[in-house]
Formats: structure tokens, C-alpha cells, sequence
């Protein structure tokens, strides 16, 4: 076997060829039904996501568990390709309302460290249902106009971002 | 279990995978028109806009994609857009605008209506927008649901609703 064929497949060929087809499966099935990596694109998640930066959202994370305040999740639109990535700031059944820039749930301010600069956003009080969270970004300093936030359904959420 | 089973395993594994893959990804001749046509009215909106005569006739051809009594209903905050006419004066009016975005498509479900010719599309449509100071992109992503019709051998677009994935 000359040296070229050697490097390409290795000493044993049918070995190689074995490892190659399961790193496929295995890529195929990760990345298809566990992992999802995403780059974030725009502004509304600063500070704690710059804008062309790289994440993984684990679709898997909410099979046993259910999300929880404070989680960052992908959003579905029409389909896996786009996704809102949001944070859970209100659950199900609870009530939600922005008074000046600041959130309240059931009555009571949200202490959100990840919040730096705030608009004086008003958003008046909605209440979820059993099957509703309400995401928003991180970035508080555009107007409220310019992001988009509000109530989801459960079935929209596609998973949690792991980092 | 010996090598050679594992082996044996992993490769029906990655057949039956294979097979599953393109049993999902089959399409009848009008889903695949219908991805068509949508594929070309994205490629038609990002085409360079010509002045003056070329931007009427850019808006004519945009507004090709549309049935004579479109209706477009983008959401809260805007009023409804009616009939092809009216879509295409906008679309005349808007392109020095528009040319500054780029339009991408994404996740496109299309659901045939039994026994009628129309079909359900579901989509993800961006305007990206690249900023001339620092080169950045933004995106501003939206679902679209699009009711299609076949006038002839074409399929036009007859309703587009914007959804409201965050409420």
C-alpha cells in the first residue's frame, strides 16, 4: 500500500471505514436530535450574548425536567433552522407586567442580574396560561418596540441553551 | 458480539437512517413547484433594483407571484395590504428601501389542500440587514403562513398572515 493510501485509510481500511460510518451515525444523531449548535445574530440577548457568537441548545434538557426561571431557550419559529434564543422570566400560571423597565411577577420585582441597561419599558399585566412562559431578551436598552418578547407555548420551545 | 455483527449493526443503522431521511424528505411535483416558486419570489426580491422604468417592471414581476386579490396582513400595527395592485405600487415604492436588506427563507412546509387546488405554507422569512459602519448583520425574523393557488399550471400566492410566535 503506497504511503498516500496509507494516511488516507490508515493500516487497516475496513477499520477506518467502520470508524467513519459510526462518527456519522453518531454526528448524525447528535447534532439531529441532542445538540443544536446556533449563532446568535442581533442585539437583543447583550450583554450576556454578543451578536455572532457561537451555542449549543440541548434538546434534550427539558425531557425530564421542565424549564425554569432564568433558563435561556431556543425558540421555534416555522422550523429548527431560525430560532428565537430568549430567558424565561415569568411560568405558567403566573402574572406578568413591565412597569417602568421593571418586571414584576404575581405583584412581586424580578431581581435579573443579567439585566444591565434598561428603557423605561410599560407592558401591561398579562396572565400565562397552563401552557405559556414569557421570554424576553437580556437587552433592555432598546425600545420595546425594536425587541420581541412576549408569551410562548410550550410546544415552541426547541430547547436550553447550554452555554 | 463478534466485529463483524457490529459492523453489520451499524451499517443497516445507518441505511435504516438513510431511508427514514429520504421517506420525510419525499414531495409531490406541486410541493416541489410550490418551493419553487417561493425559492424564485425570494430570488426576485433580492435582485438588484433598476431605477426608474426597471423598478415598475421589478414590482410587476413580484407582483406575478401574487394572485389578483391578494391579501398580505403583517401583524399588529399595520393595516392589511389588498389585492396585487396595491402590492406592487408598494413594492415600487419601497425598493430603493429594500435594496439595503436581503430576504432568506427558511423551514418551508408545504400541505396540500384534499381534493382542491391550493396548498398550506409554513415558513421562517428573514430581512438581513447588514449595518454600512461596522459590516454587522441583524435579523429579523418572522413566521409566515401562506395560503397558495393554482391558477393554471402556477401556483400564486393568495394569502400571506404573519404569525405571532411570541404573543
Amino acid at each position: 500500500m503506497s504511503l498516500t493510501r496509507r494516511i488516507i485509510f490508515g493500516p487497516d481500511p475496513r477499520r477506518t471505514l467502520v470508524r467513519v460510518v459510526v462518527l456519522a451515525v453518531v454526528s448524525f444523531l447528535t447534532f439531529g436530535w441532542v445538540l443544536i449548535p446556533v449563532r446568535a445574530e442581533g442585539i437583543s440577548m447583550l450583554p450576556t450574548f454578543e451578536s455572532g457568537s457561537l451555542h449549543l441548545v440541548s434538546r434534550v434538557a427539558y425531557s425530564y425536567s421542565k424549564p425554569s426561571r432564568g433558563d435561556v431557550i431556543a425558540i421555534k419559529l416555522a422550523g429548527p433552522h431560525v430560532l428565537y434564543v430568549k430567558r424565561i422570566i415569568a411560568m405558567p400560571g403566573e402574572r406578568v407586567a413591565f412597569i417602568k423597565g421593571q418586571v414584576y411577577v404575581n405583584g412581586a420585582p424580578l431581581l435579573e442580574p443579567y439585566v444591565r441597561n434598561r428603557r423605561l419599558w410599560d407592558v401591561p399585566e398579562v396572565t400565562l396560561t397552563a401552557r405559556e412562559y414569557y421570554v424576553v431578551g437580556d437587552n433592555r436598552g432598546m425600545r420595546a418596540a425594536d425587541h420581541d418578547f412576549g408569551r410562548v407555548d410550550v410546544s415552541r420551545i426547541v430547547g436550553k441553551l447550554l452555554f | 458480539m463478534t466485529r463483524r455483527h457490529a459492523l453489520r449493526s451499524v451499517l443497516v443503522l445507518a441505511l435504516a437512517a438513510l431511508a427514514w431521511w429520504a421517506w420525510r424528505s419525499r414531495e409531490t411535483d406541486d410541493e416541489r413547484a410550490i418551493r419553487a416558486r417561493i425559492e424564485a419570489l425570494r430570488n426576485e426580491i433580492n435582485a438588484s433594483t433598476p431605477d426608474g422604468l426597471g423598478t415598475l417592471a421589478h414590482a410587476a414581476q413580484i407582483g406575478s407571484y401574487f394572485t389578483e386579490d391578494v391579501t398580505i396582513e403583517l401583524g399588529e400595527g399595520t393595516s392589511a395590504i389588498h389585492t396585487r395592485d396595491t402590492l406592487m405600487g408598494i413594492a415600487a415604492r419601497l425598493q430603493p428601501r429594500t435594496a439595503a436588506f436581503r430576504l432568506e427563507v427558511d423551514d418551508v412546509s408545504v400541505d396540500m389542500v384534499p381534493g382542491a387546488p391550493a396548498a398550506d405554507v409554513l415558513l421562517t422569512a428573514s430581512f438581513v440587514r447588514r449595518s454600512l459602519s461596522t459590516g454587522e448583520e441583524s435579523r429579523d425574523a418572522r413566521e409566515y403562513s401562506l395560503v397558495c393557488q393554482k391558477e393554471g399550471n402556477t401556483w400564486r400566492i393568495a394569502r400571506v398572515t404573519a404569525i405571532d410566535t411570541l404573543r
